[in-house]
């Protein structure tokens, strides 16, 4: 009796195991673009608390810039339950776009930034931004 | 006859027997509709079933959804939501979440098909198991960022679901509940300042019910034990052998000598196994169950226990490091370490500093505490034996900091679970079944949620002076003040260190050595 309890044990620990395991290679597909480059920069830098100025060039798999793309940039912080801030950037030469964003809080922050190409391609691409600093 | 016989929920508790506290005292299951939910037998199984769906819901975010932190159920209800709403709630009523508790549902199930044979082993009936997962979850959220991995929380929210079947499919009672788990073993400690307790109404009843179902459990009507044959003498044997069809308090509280809410998961079966309608959910003051000394039924005498004590420091002094681990000054702390030891690799460092701040800190401080009492007091009794006596007085500015760092992280954050909701329902359906996501949705600034920081920490100090004030009165009575100070003292210290680490500007940690 106390053999086949275990075995049921053993039984449901094993599913739910599984389960477990099967789900890390079930996210969903992400619709990029990866022959695009995007290359970001922040000023300050290292990043502080407060609005930082966001530079971001945008080529093609040539290594062509890629002019008039929509790019926004989303800031959030690791933790869950912080309000996110945006930056919709403006073309300021072929390729190159610029804007500001708030970090609200100093810490580990992640940038998600998403572009739409003239030619209808969408490229998301995460960037992680450690240690902004507090003032 | 009346063991097996007895009376069902019909009259009401006389109001001549009842003491003018007693009759005076707030009632939850005397409230119009609500009482009348409570009473019903369905009403935890209705409160567990939609925390179940949830929970699902976010295990399922955890591994099929994003794998930002921000943006997944699962990290943002597991700590920013229910994180918030279990110790505000304990705050403003009692113990709900274990009373709603999604884990217990699933051991139900469990239940009826194993039938768990087997008592808890004798000698880890205790409160060690508990307090070793409690340092655990909180080694392993610091360690591997918990907050940040969706994944990790669904495994963490996965893997106490299993735990809870395991120990509940093989172990007799609530076991799990008791002995194993680190959330409850939180919010019994909690749940000391909390406004309503599970208590008996009128002990006059007590003294006179012969059958203690509210810890024995009520067995079939007479009428099953008539239908067998068995009379006379023979007759409560008989009846013993009878299913139980209501069981009684599976955590070895026994309602009329039961003190407080330690312990008491709120699952309110002593309240439909008594047969006297005499067991309610009646108001009292917080925290003063923890200035009452002497034997409580399940648990024996808090102040001699050393797993309680150890549990009371872990609790408060977990709560001072849990916070300290969220502002920039640990990586300093994380430098040194490193400098002194030169250590490189993160869980040695992080090991050490839960040393420092479980272990070594609380010695030093909870030692001094004891050395001048019983100097000042010219007691005999033992260093370890003063510490033991006094320690449940941390419990209340314990309670004050964990609720003002997780009320914070609540109050500014929990309006983001709408963006999160509509964003989920958005890549789930491929449609805005709720709506597009209003990203903006946040909650309420940090400069009104400061000041109610600062305030409900302060309560908590002012609470464990009281505490402190009566246990000297007891352990001293002619040198009260003497015995209090260090105490005292020692309460403020850790006010202060609170206030201090709530002053500086939180620096959600990830990065090793500050990224250096």
């Amino acid at each position: 009796m106390e053999r086949r309890m275990l075995r049921r044990s053993g039984a449901v620990l094993v599913c739910v195991c599984a389960v477990v395991a099967m789900s890390g290679g079930c996210r969903p597909a992400s619709s990029d673009a990866p022959e695009i480059q995007i290359q970001l920069t922040l000023q300050p830098s290292p990043p502080q608390v407060g609005d930082a100025d966001v530079s971001l060039k945008m080529t093609d798999a040539a290594g062509a810039p890629l002019a008039g793309a929509e790019v926004r940039v989303e800031g959030n912080m690791n933790h869950a339950g912080m309000k996110p801030s945006f930056a919709d950037l403006k073309e300021v030469e072929p390729g190159k776009y610029s804007g500001t964003l708030d970090f609200t809080m100093g810490g580990d922050w992640f940038l998600l930034v998403t572009a739409k190409t003239p030619d209808g391609k969408s490229v998301e691409r995460k960037i992680d931004v450690p240690g902004v600093q507090t003032k | 006859m009346t063991a097996v016989a007895p009376e069902r929920k019909t009259s009401p508790v006389p109001a001549k027997r009842q003491s003018p506290r007693q009759a005076a005292r707030f009632d939850l299951l005397r409230v119009p509709l609500l009482g009348r939910f409570l009473q019903w037998r369905g009403s935890r199984v209705a409160m567990q079933i939609p925390v179940l769906l949830l929970g699902l819901v976010m295990i399922a975010h955890a591994f099929w959804g994003p794998e930002l932190a921000p943006k997944n159920l699962a990290t943002l209800l597991t700590w920013v939501h229910f994180r918030g709403l279990v110790v505000v709630v304990i705050l403003l009523a009692g113990n709900l979440f274990c009373m709603a508790c999604p884990f217990m549902w699933p051991r139900e199930l469990a239940r009826r098909l194993f039938s768990p044979r087997w008592r808890w082993p004798r000698a880890l009936r205790n409160k060690w198991p508990a307090i070793a997962l409690f340092v655990a979850v909180l080694f392993v959220y610091e360690l591997f960022d918990l907050w940040a991995s969706p994944y990790w929380t669904g495994v963490l929210i996965v893997g106490y679901f299993a735990a809870a079947l395991l120990v509940d499919a093989l172990f007799q009672r609530a076991s799990f509940c008791k002995y194993v788990c680190p959330i409850g073993q939180f919010n019994f400690l909690s749940a000391t300042m909390a406004p309503l307790e599970v208590a008996v109404r009128d002990r006059g009843i007590c003294t006179s019910c012969a059958t203690k179902d509210c810890i024995r459990g009520r067995r079939a009507e007479v009428a099953t034990s008539r239908a067998v044959g068995a009379e006379g003498p023979s007759c409560a044997a008989a009846a013993m052998q009878l299913p139980i069809v209501q069981r009684g308090c599976e955590l070895a509280l026994f309602q009329p000598r039961k003190v407080g809410n330690l312990d008491c998961t709120f699952c309110l079966d002593c309240v439909y196994a008594c047969p006297h309608d005499n067991v309610g959910i009646l108001a009292r003051l917080p925290a003063e169950e923890l200035a009452t000394e002497g034997t409580r039924s399940g648990i024996g005498q808090v102040a001699r226990r050393f797993d309680f004590t150890v549990l009371a420091v872990v609790f408060t002094f977990g709560a001072l490091l849990n916070a300290f681990a969220m502002i920039s000054p640990v990586y300093v702390v994380e430098q040194w370490i490193s400098r002194v030891t030169g250590l490189t690799v993160e869980w040695p460092i992080l090991a050490s500093i839960f040393a420092l701040a479980l272990v070594l800190e609380p010695a030093i401080l909870l030692g001094g505490a004891a050395a001048i009492t019983r100097r000042v007091a010219g007691s005999r009794d033992s260093l370890l034996a003063i510490v033991k006596g006094f320690a449940r007085s941390l419990v209340p500015i314990g309670f004050g900091i964990w609720l003002a760092h997780y009320g914070f992280h609540f109050l500014t954050g929990f309006l983001t679970v709408i963006p999160v909701a509509q964003n989920a329902a958005l890549q789930s359906f491929g449609y805005p079944l709720l709506g597009d996501p209003i990203w903006q949705l946040g909650g309420l600034p940090q400069s009104i949620v400061f000041p109610m920081e600062i305030g409900i920490m302060s309560l908590g100090l002012v609470g464990s002076w009281i505490v402190a004030w009566s246990i000297a009165r007891e352990h001293s009575p002619r040198r009260a003040v003497g015995s209090f100070v260090p105490w005292g003292v020692l309460h403020l210290l850790l006010y202060v260190s609170a206030v201090w680490i709530m002053t500086q500007p939180m620096s959600m940690r990830g990065t090793f050595l500050g990224g250096v």
